[in-house]
């Protein structure tokens, strides 16, 4: 004999779900990294605001490096292509994600852009994220190393106020230091605040116009120059 | 930043996993949201409202349960809290990722979380 129990109309249910909304983009960043790693590639995100420097470091990284790497530049971006023009300019291809109304990039994002280049012909890539320090912060994409670019035209306080960017951060750069006495920003004082949130975090000091302290951001993110 | 958004996939993941228990309402969602998660908790709540309304999620109870931050040292063994630098002449509070103990960089092991627990339906 069956007998068959019924819920009463009414009845409180608790259903577990465990379910964490990160894991999507997390997925994609490990299978983007595991792609990059079988190929070979190296990849270093830069992030900074609007201005900070993040094209002319990459520019002058680009210059500094291609005659040991082969390089590829991946740019995210609202609307335009200037900045990734710039870049294709210097003979390197270029890949533009125009994110539309995302204010990051997103490792779904950079899969896409991994699908349009070919990976055995590559040694590096750059990805320049969307000039926000806030946002990136959240999204992972799968990089190897996570560059911060800070410039003192923004002011003493840029580390202190974004301390969430800095967690995951190999290298916080602190840029157009030629400006740093009319702007009266000290920069062993930017330097200091990068170490009092992470001391993992290498800094260095930078004019990307000049290239004055590039080979420091080489070194600290373990890519071979020529001196 | 990305309250609605966030709270947008919090609510579909709910509903569709109503729908999917057959439920006839929702009414309580327990979330985790670490707190060096962005989100402000408010906005989450506010745009949770708006989001369900009119849904079978509608006036139901989201609990929110923040998770502190939390690291591990691999030089000295700390297992803990983070440390928050406080500067009261700016009036700011901000995590550092350092152990408090040794000063060394820390692994962190919580604090990044958001992650929908449970919910409960009435059938």
């Amino acid at each position: 004999m069956s007998s068959t129990v019924q819920s009463e109309p009414g009845e409180i249910f608790d259903i577990e779900l465990d379910e964490n909304l990160k894991r999507a983009n997390e997925l994609i960043a490990d299978e983007n990294r595991e792609r990059l790693r079988n190929h070979g590639v190296r990849t270093v995100d830069v992030m900074g605001s609007v201005g900070s420097g993040k094209t002319s470091l990459i520019e002058q990284l680009v210059r500094l490096l291609r005659g040991q790497y082969r390089i590829a530049a991946f740019k995210g971006d609202l609307t335009t292509k200037i900045d990734s023009e710039r870049i294709a300019s210097l003979g390197v291809q270029t890949v533009q994600i125009n994110t539309g109304r995302e204010c990051h990039l997103d490792a779904n994002l950079v899969r896409k852009a991994l699908g349009k280049i070919d990976l055995n012909s590559l040694d590096l890539i750059f990805i320049e994220n969307v000039g926000n320090l806030i946002c990136p912060a959240d999204f992972p994409l799968g990089s190897d190393k996570r560059v911060v670019v800070v410039s003192v035209t923004e002011g003493p306080y840029m580390v202190m106020k974004h301390p969430f960017i800095f967690a995951d951060a190999d290298v916080a750069v602190i840029n157009k230091i030629d400006l740093a006495e009319p702007m009266k920003v000290d920069t062993s004082r930017l330097a200091a605040d990068v170490r009092s949130i992470n001391a993992r975090t290498s800094i260095a000091l930078t004019n990307c116009r000049t290239g004055e302290g590039v080979q420091s951001v080489a070194s600290a993110l373990d890519l071979k120059h020529v001196s | 930043m990305h309250e609605f958004s966030r709270t947008s996939e919090i609510v579909d993941a709910v509903l569709s996993e109503a729908k999917k228990q057959g439920a006839l309402k929702v009414i309580e969602v327990e979330v985790e949201i670490g707190d060096l998660t962005f989100l402000g908790l408010e906005q989450v709540k506010f745009a949770y409202q708006v989001l369900t309304d009119k849904t079978i999620a509608d006036n139901s109870k989201l609990t929110i349960r923040q998770i502190q931050g939390r690291g591990r040292c691999g030089s000295c063994g700390y297992e803990g809290a983070l440390s928050y630098l406080d500067d009261p002449q700016f009036h700011m509070s901000f995590p550092t990722f350092n152990c408090p103990r040794c000063g060394r960089p820390l692994a962190i092991s919580a604090g990044r979380e958001c992650i929908i627990r449970r919910i409960r339906i009435t059938k």
